[in-house]
C-alpha cells in the first residue's frame, strides 16, 4: 500500500501528467488535420472508381439494382435481445426520374439473395444522374437494320457516335451561334451608341444604315444555323436504347441523353484503372451540368486560376512599392511605426468588410461612372456596375496586399546593412543599390508574400460572393473574340462551388461527392502554395542567418 | 556577368541622379498612395454608414395662394404626384388641380353630382389607390376616383393628366354627414359614416358593385359618449371609433356576422376629446391624436387577460402639438407620418423609432390638410388662410437610430418591445426590423463556444512544442498545424454542415462519451508511462508523447463511436433527442452552436497556437535552465516561470484568435440555420453579423436603408477587429522589446 502511493505521490509531484495533457494538444490538433484530409480523400477519390453494382432480391421477391455505398445500424434498433442491433445498407439506386430517389436504405433482413451479373450497365445521362439495368432490347430507330440485337459493342458503338453528334451540335451552338449572336449584340449596341448622342451627322446615319445591313445579314445567318442544329437534333433523338430497371420495367432512352455506358461488374482492375482516370479528367476539364451537380468543375478552376492571376498583377506592384517606401525611403519615426502596425493588423480584418467595400467602392461607385462615361449605350444594363472578375480580383488584392507588404519588409529587413553601404560606397544611387543589390537579395521574401497573398486570394470566398461570383457563368471571361480578356464578365470560383453545389443545389446529397471532390482540388492547391512559401521563406532565413555570420 | 548589369555605371551622372530622383518619386507617390488607399478603406464605409445618422431637414419649395373658391371652413384633402409637378386640392368647395412649374390652377371639368352637392366630410380609400368617399350635407356619399395619371408620349414625354371620376351618390340618412371612414380592398370597399343627428352606420359594397347601386347598411348601436373621430382598416374588419371622453371604441366588423363592440380603451387624458384617429401604412397602427395635442400610436397586442384576447395598447407616445391636432397624414412606403395643429405647425414622426424628425412651422393658421409626396421625399399642406405650401425633405433613413438598432423597439404586430432582426420580408408594408443586438450576439456565441475549444488545445499544444519537444520533431509538426491556418473556411464550413451536422446528430451521445473518456485516457496512459522502466522510456525522446497520444486517442475516439448505441442507451435512455427535451429542456437543431464550436475551434487553434508559441519560445533558454537546475520539475518551470512570463503573448494570442473568430464567415454561414435569436443555448443556432452580410447585402438596394445598416455592421467588424489586433500587437512588440533588451 505504501508503495503505492509512494508512486503516485511521485507520479503527481513529477508533473508528468500535465506534460502528457499538453501533448495532448498537439496529438489532438495533428488528429483533427489528418483526419480531415483522410475524409475529404475518401470521399472525393472515391467516387471515380468504377463501383460493382449488386442486384439484390427482396423477401418480398422485389428486385434492387444498385451500387452499395454504406452501411449502418439501424438507429434505436439495440435492445437488450440484440445488442449488436439490426444492420442497414443504403444503396445508389439511381434512376432518380423513375424512383424519385436516388438512394435507398435495405435493411440486411429483407435481403434474400445477392449478385453481380456482368451485364448490369451502368448509364451516365445528361439528366436525372445515372441509370441502373439491363440493356435489353439493343437498339431501334436509324440504326436498327445494322444492329443485331444487344450486343454489348453494338450499344458502345452507338453511344460513340451520339458522342461525336452531341460534339458537333455543341460546337454548332456554342462556336458558331455564339459567335453570330456576340456580333449581332455588337452591331446593336454600336447603332444604339450612334443615336444616343441625338443628332445624327450624315456619316453617321450611313453607318447606322451599314449596322443594320449587317444585322440583317447576321440575322439570317442565325436562322440558317438554328435550322441546321434543329436537323442534327432532330437525328440524336432519332436513336433509342431501351433500359430494363430492376423493377422490370423498360425504359426508353433516347441516344442524345446518354453520355457513357460501361458495365462495370465486366471490368478487370486495368480496366477500372482507366476508367477512373478517364472520370477524373473528364472531372476536371469539362463543364457542369444539372445545376453543377453533375459533370466536371472546369470552368471554376479556370475562373479560381484567373481570378488569383489577375490579382497577384494588381497586388505585386503595389504591394512592393508600398514596402519599399516604408522601409527604404520613409523617415522611420513614430509615425511609419504606427502605419506598419496599422498594415499589419488590415491583415486580420474579416474578408466579408473588404468584399463589402468592393461592393460599395468598385461596383457600385467605380463602376457606376465607368459605365457612364465608357458604356452609356449598354445603360440601364450595367457592364461594369456589377459584379464581375475585375472587381472581385481588385476587392482580393485590397485583402491580401497587408500580407505581400509585411512579406516584403521581412525580406528587406533582413538584407544586411553592408550590402547597402558597400553599394553606396561605391558611387551608386539609392536607386541603383535598391534595383540591384536589395531587391535581388529581398526576392525570397517577396515571392513568399506573394504566394501567400495567392493562397489566401485562391481559399477566400465571402468577399467574391458580393463583387462578381456566379453559380454558373454563360461564358469563361477568357476567350477568342476581342478583347479576348473580358474583365466585366463574372466567373465561377471553386469555393464558391463548394458553397453553392453543397447548400444550394436541389439534389445535395448526389453532389456530395463532387463537393469533396472539389474540395480536395481547393486544398490541394492552397495548402501547396502555403508550403511552397513556408520552404522559400525557412531557405530565406537560413541565407541570411548564415550571411551575418 | 553580362554587360547589361553594369551598364548603369557608364550613363552619364545626371541621367542617374534623375533616374534615381523619378524612381524616388515614384516609389513615394505609389507607395502611400497603396498605404492612403488601404487605410482610406475605413473612411469609405464611414463614408457609406454617416448618412444614417443625420438629421432629416425640409425645404420650403413653393407656396401659392389658393382661390377664393377653395377658401371655407369645412372639410379638406391635398396631394401631390411623385414627381411634385401638380397638386390636387379638395375642398367643401371644389375639387382643383394646380400646375406647380407654374403656379396656375388646370382646368377641368367637375362632374355634376360634385358640382351640385355640398360636401361635409372626405375620406381617402387608403392605399396608393386614387379612391376617395366624400358626405354630403343631404346625407348621401359619392365615392370618387380622383387622381394624377402619367403617361408617355411616343417621343418619350411625360405627360400627366389629372382626372376625376364620380359614382351614384349614395343616399344613406336624412342629416349630413359630419364623419367619414373609407377604405377599399380586393374584397370590396367599407364606409363607416357619422351623421349629424348622432347615427353611426356603416355601408359595405361588393367588389363587384362597381356603381354602389347594392351597398348593405347596418346601423351601429350608440357607443357611450359622442362620436368625433373613425378609422376603418384594409381587412375591412376594424372599426375604430373615437370619443370627447378620450376614447377609441373597438368594433370588429364583418361580412357575415352583425357588428361586435369589442372593448372601450382610455386613450387620451379623461375628457379630453379625440381629434382624430388614423391609420399608419398598412393598416396595423392606429394613430390617436387628441384635443390636447397628444400623438400616439396604438396596436392590437395578444393579452391573455382581454375577453377578445386582444386589447389596444399604447406602442410609441410622440412629441405633443401646443394645441388640437388639425390634419393628418400617413406616409405610403414608411412607418412614417405628419401631424399638423391649429397653430400652423407640422410635425414628422416616425413610429418605429418613438421620434418626431422634424417641426416646421409652416403659418399662423391652422393645418386644414397635409400630405406626402407618394416617394415620402415632399410634403404639401393646406392652411387656413388659404396658402399651400410645398416642401422638400431629406429623410432618407427615418427608421434608424441608435436605439433602434441596437434597443428594444416595440414593432408591429409583436407583443411586447423586442431586439428583432428582419430586414425583408413579402410586403412593403411590414415594418423593417433592423436591430442589430442578436447578430452581435450571435457573432459573440459563436466566437465564444469557438473559443471555448480552441484557447485549451491551442495553448497546450504551444506548450508542448515549445518546452517539451525536441527541435527536430518541432520542426516538423509546427508547419503541419500552421498550414491548417490556410484552409479555405469554405471548406470548413462545408464540412461542418453537411459532414459533421448530420453525423453529431446521430453521434451525439458518443461525442458526450469522448468527453470524459478522451482525458481519462490521457491520464492513464501518462500514469502507465510513468510505471513504464527506463530502459523503455529511454527509446522515446522529447516530445514524442504526442505521437504517442496520436493512436491512444484515435482509438479513444473509434471506440467512442463505436459504442454510441451503448452510451445512448446508459445515459440517454436510448434516445438523446428526447432526452435532452424532456430532462433538459433543450431542443436540439441540426445545426448548431456546439458545431460551430467545434469547426471555428478548429480554424483558430493554429492561429492562437501559432502566436502563443512564439510567445513561449522567446522566454530565455538561460532562465529555464536556472529553474530546471534548482531542481524544479519541467512541469514546475513551465506553470511557474515560462508561462507567467509569456502570458501577455499567450493573451494576445487569444485575442487575435478572437479577431478572427468574430469576423469568420463561411463557416457560421454553412453551419448554422443563420436564425437571429437571443439564446445562448449550444443546440440552436444563431446568425452572425457576417454571415448577415453575405445573405442580405445582395439583395439590398444601394443606398437604402437596410443598405447602409448592413455597411454598419462591416464597419462595427472593422473596428473590433482592428482594435482587438492592436492591442494584441502592442503587447507582443512589448513583449518582444523586453525580451530582445532582456
Amino acid at each position: 500500500m505504501v508503495e503505492r502511493s509512494k508512486v503516485m505521490k511521485n507520479f503527481w509531484r513529477g508533473g508528468e501528467l500535465f506534460v502528457w495533457m499538453s501533448a495532448s494538444g498537439v496529438a489532438f490538433s495533428l488528429l483533427m488535420v489528418a483526419g480531415m484530409l483522410a475524409l475529404i480523400m475518401i470521399n472525393g477519390l472515391g467516387q471515380f472508381w468504377p463501383g460493382a453494382l449488386q442486384e439484390t432480391t427482396l423477401k418480398t421477391q422485389e428486385t434492387v439494382i444498385g451500387q452499395v455505398v454504406g452501411e449502418e445500424v439501424i438507429p434505436n434498433s439495440v435492445t437488450p435481445d440484440s445488442p449488436a442491433g439490426q444492420r442497414r445498407f443504403r444503396y445508389r439506386v439511381g434512376n432518380r426520374d423513375v424512383f424519385g430517389a436516388e438512394y435507398r436504405w435495405i435493411n440486411a433482413a429483407d435481403i434474400v439473395s445477392n449478385a453481380r451479373p456482368e451485364d448490369l450497365t451502368v448509364v451516365e445521362r445528361r439528366e436525372w444522374g445515372p441509370a441502373f439495368g439491363r440493356i435489353s432490347v439493343g437498339v431501334e430507330g436509324a440504326a436498327a437494320g445494322s444492329a443485331s440485337g444487344s450486343s454489348w459493342t453494338t450499344v458502345k458503338n452507338l453511344v460513340e457516335r451520339a458522342n461525336q453528334l452531341r460534339r458537333r451540335i455543341e460546337h454548332l451552338e456554342r462556336e458558331e451561334i455564339g459567335s453570330i449572336n456576340y456580333r449581332i449584340e455588337k452591331a446593336r449596341l454600336a447603332r444604339h451608341a450612334l443615336t444616343l448622342s441625338g443628332q445624327l451627322s450624315p456619316g453617321d446615319t450611313e453607318k447606322a444604315g451599314i449596322l443594320l445591313d449587317q444585322i440583317a445579314v447576321l440575322e439570317r445567318d442565325y436562322l440558317a444555323k438554328t435550322e441546321a442544329l434543329e436537323r442534327l437534333h432532330k437525328e440524336a433523338g432519332q436513336e433509342v436504347l431501351f433500359l430494363t430497371l430492376s423493377t422490370g420495367r423498360s425504359v426508353r432512352l433516347s441516344l442524345d441523353q446518354v453520355l457513357a455506358v460501361s458495365r462495370p461488374n465486366g471490368m478487370n482492375w486495368f480496366e477500372k484503372l482507366w476508367a477512373y482516370a478517364h472520370n477524373l479528367w473528364l472531372f476536371v476539364s469539362s463543364e457542369p451540368r444539372e445545376a453543377n451537380t453533375e459533370g466536371g468543375i472546369f470552368p471554376a478552376i479556370f475562373g479560381t486560376v484567373l481570378m488569383v492571376f489577375l490579382m497577384t498583377l494588381a497586388v505585386m506592384p503595389f504591394g512592393v512599392m508600398a514596402a519599399v517606401y516604408l522601409r527604404e525611403y520613409a523617415t522611420q519615426g513614430s509615425l511609419v511605426r504606427l502605419v506598419r502596425i496599422a498594415v499589419n493588423n488590415l491583415a486580420g480584418v474579416p474578408s466579408i468588410v473588404f468584399g463589402v467595400f468592393g461592393l460599395a467602392f468598385f461596383v457600385y461607385a467605380l463602376g457606376g461612372t465607368i459605365d457612364q462615361w465608357l458604356f452609356p449605350e449598354a445603360l440601364p444594363n450595367p457592364t461594369f456596375g456589377t459584379g464581375g472578375i475585375l472587381w472581385a480580383s481588385l476587392t482580393l488584392a485590397l485583402l491580401t496586399v497587408p500580407v505581400v507588404i509585411v512579406a516584403t519588409e521581412e525580406g528587406l529587413s533582413a538584407v544586411p546593412r553592408d550590402f547597402r553601404e558597400g553599394s553606396l560606397g561605391l558611387g551608386a544611387t539609392k536607386f541603383e543599390t535598391l534595383r540591384h543589390v536589395i531587391l535581388p537579395c529581398a526576392l525570397p521574401g517577396i515571392l513568399t508574400g506573394l504566394i501567400l497573398a495567392m493562397a489566401r486570394a485562391a481559399g477566400e470566398v465571402a468577399p467574391l460572393m458580393l463583387t462578381g461570383v456566379v453559380k454558373l457563368a454563360p461564358a469563361l471571361p477568357l476567350d477568342e473574340y476581342l478583347p479576348f480578356l473580358h474583365l466585366d464578365r463574372k466567373f465561377m470560383h471553386l469555393g464558391f462551388h463548394i458553397y453553392d453545389v453543397g447548400f444550394q443545389s436541389p439534389n445535395v446529397e448526389a453532389a456530395k461527392p463532387m463537393v469533396y471532390m472539389t474540395t480536395l482540388i481547393l486544398i490541394l492547391v492552397v495548402v501547396s502554395l502555403n508550403w511552397a512559401a513556408v520552404r522559400l521563406r525557412n531557405r530565406l532565413r537560413r541565407r541570411f542567418t548564415a550571411s551575418a555570420l | 556577368m553580362s554587360t547589361d548589369r553594369f551598364t548603369f555605371m557608364f550613363k552619364s551622372v545626371h541621367l542617374r541622379f534623375l533616374i534615381d530622383r523619378l524612381a524616388r518619386a515614384l516609389i513615394t507617390v505609389g507607395g502611400l498612395a497603396t498605404i492612403v488607399s488601404i487605410l482610406g478603406i475605413f473612411f469609405f464605409l464611414f463614408r457609406e454608414v454617416t448618412p444614417l445618422f443625420t438629421q432629416p431637414s425640409a425645404k420650403l419649395t413653393q407656396r401659392l395662394s389658393v382661390p377664393a373658391l377653395l377658401l371655407d371652413e369645412g372639410p379638406a384633402q391635398v396631394a401631390v404626384d411623385e414627381h411634385r409637378e401638380i397638386a390636387q386640392v379638395f375642398t367643401s368647395g371644389a375639387i382643383q388641380f394646380f400646375d406647380l412649374a407654374s403656379g396656375q390652377p388646370i382646368p377641368l371639368d367637375m362632374p355634376a353630382q360634385v358640382k351640385s352637392r355640398q360636401i361635409t366630410a372626405m375620406a381617402s380609400g387608403g392605399g396608393n389607390a386614387p379612391r376617395l368617399a366624400a358626405g354630403t350635407a343631404d346625407g348621401e356619399v359619392l365615392l370618387l376616383k380622383v387622381g394624377i395619371m402619367t403617361e408617355f408620349t411616343d417621343q418619350g414625354e411625360r405627360k400627366k393628366r389629372p382626372h376625376i371620376r364620380a359614382g351614384q351618390p349614395i343616399p344613406l340618412t336624412k342629416s349630413p354627414i359630419v364623419r367619414l371612414a373609407y377604405r377599399v380592398n380586393d374584397q370590396g370597399s367599407l364606409l363607416a359614416i357619422l351623421s349629424k343627428d348622432g347615427r353611426l352606420l356603416v355601408v359595405r359594397i361588393a367588389a363587384d358593385d362597381a356603381g354602389g347601386s347594392h351597398p348593405i347598411i347596418t346601423e351601429l348601436p350608440q357607443p357611450r359618449g359622442t362620436v368625433t373621430a373613425l378609422a376603418l382598416d384594409a381587412l375591412l374588419e376594424n372599426l375604430y371609433v373615437g370619443t370627447a371622453e378620450g376614447q377609441v371604441v373597438h368594433v370588429a366588423l364583418s361580412e357575415t356576422e352583425s357588428p361586435e363592440m369589442r372593448a372601450a380603451y382610455a386613450v387620451a387624458a379623461p375628457s379630453t376629446a379625440v381629434t382624430m384617429l388614423g391609420f399608419l401604412s398598412g393598416d396595423r397602427s392606429l394613430v390617436v391624436m387628441s384635443e390636447d395635442g397628444a400623438v400616439s400610436t396604438w396596436g392590437l397586442v395578444r393579452r391573455a387577460d382581454a375577453p377578445s384576447g386582444w386589447t389596444l395598447t399604447q406602442m410609441h407616445a410622440l412629441r405633443s402639438h401646443n394645441g388640437p391636432v388639425t390634419a393628418f397624414a400617413p406616409s405610403q412606403r414608411v412607418k412614417g407620418f405628419v401631424t399638423g395643429d391649429i397653430q400652423g405647425n407640422l410635425f414628422l414622426h416616425h413610429a418605429t423609432s418613438s421620434q418626431t424628425l422634424l417641426r416646421l412651422a409652416v403659418s399662423e393658421f391652422p393645418i386644414r390638410a397635409v400630405a406626402f409626396a407618394p416617394k415620402g421625399d415632399g410634403l404639401i399642406a393646406l392652411d387656413g388662410a388659404g396658402q399651400l405650401s410645398l416642401y422638400q425633405v431629406q429623410n432618407a433613413h427615418p427608421e434608424v437610430t441608435l436605439q433602434t438598432l441596437f434597443g428594444k423597439v416595440w414593432y408591429e404586430g409583436y407583443d411586447q418591445p423586442a431586439h428583432v432582426w428582419q430586414s425583408s420580408s413579402g410586403s412593403d408594408d411590414v415594418e423593417p426590423k433592423l436591430g442589430l443586438l442578436p447578430l452581435a450576439f450571435g457573432t459573440l456565441k459563436g466566437t465564444m463556444y469557438a473559443l471555448f475549444l480552441a484557447v485549451p488545445i491551442a495553448i497546450l499544444a504551444a506548450m508542448c512544442t515549445s518546452q517539451f519537444m525536441h527541435q527536430d520533431l518541432r520542426a516538423k509538426i509546427k508547419p503541419v498545424i500552421e498550414v491548417m491556418a490556410a484552409l479555405p473556411t469554405v471548406v470548413l464550413g462545408f464540412l461542418a454542415g453537411l459532414w459533421l451536422a448530420p453525423l453529431l446528430e446521430r453521434m451525439l451521445p458518443a461525442v458526450a462519451g469522448m468527453a470524459l473518456v478522451l482525458p481519462l485516457l490521457v491520464v492513464l496512459a501518462s500514469f502507465a508511462w510513468h510505471l513504464c522502466p527506463l530502459s523503455v522510456k529511454r527509446h522515446l525522446s522529447q516530445g514524442q508523447e504526442a505521437l504517442l497520444l496520436i493512436p491512444i486517442l484515435g482509438l479513444g475516439i473509434a471506440g467512442c463511436l463505436w459504442a454510441n448505441a451503448s452510451i445512448e442507451g446508459w445515459w440517454f435512455d436510448g434516445n438523446v433527442k428526447a432526452w435532452l427535451s424532456n430532462r433538459l429542456g433543450i431542443e436540439y437543431d441540426q445545426r448548431n452552436a456546439l458545431i460551430v464550436g467545434i469547426v471555428m475551434g478548429f480554424a483558430i487553434v493554429p492561429v492562437i497556437y501559432s502566436i502563443a508559441e512564439e510567445a513561449l519560445s522567446n522566454v530565455p533558454k538561460t532562465q529555464i535552465a536556472g529553474s530546471l537546475a534548482l531542481g524544479a520539475t519541467r512541469w514546475q518551470t513551465v506553470l511557474h516561470l515560462v508561462l507567467l512570463s509569456a502570458s501577455p503573448g499567450i493573451f494576445s494570442a487569444v485575442m487575435i484568435g478572437f479577431g478572427r473568430a468574430i469576423g469568420e464567415t463561411m463557416i457560421v454561414l454553412m453551419a448554422t440555420g443563420n436564425t437571429p435569436i437571443l439564446d445562448w443555448n449550444w443546440a440552436n443556432g444563431f446568425r452572425t453579423l457576417s454571415a448577415n452580410i453575405a445573405v442580405e447585402i445582395p439583395e439590398a438596394p444601394h443606398g437604402g436603408s437596410l443598405y447602409r445598416v448592413l455597411f454598419l455592421a462591416a464597419l462595427l467588424l472593422f473596428i473590433v477587429t482592428f482594435v482587438i489586433n492592436s492591442l494584441a500587437e502592442l503587447v507582443r512588440q512589448r513583449l518582444r522589446d523586453k525580451y530582445s533588451h532582456g
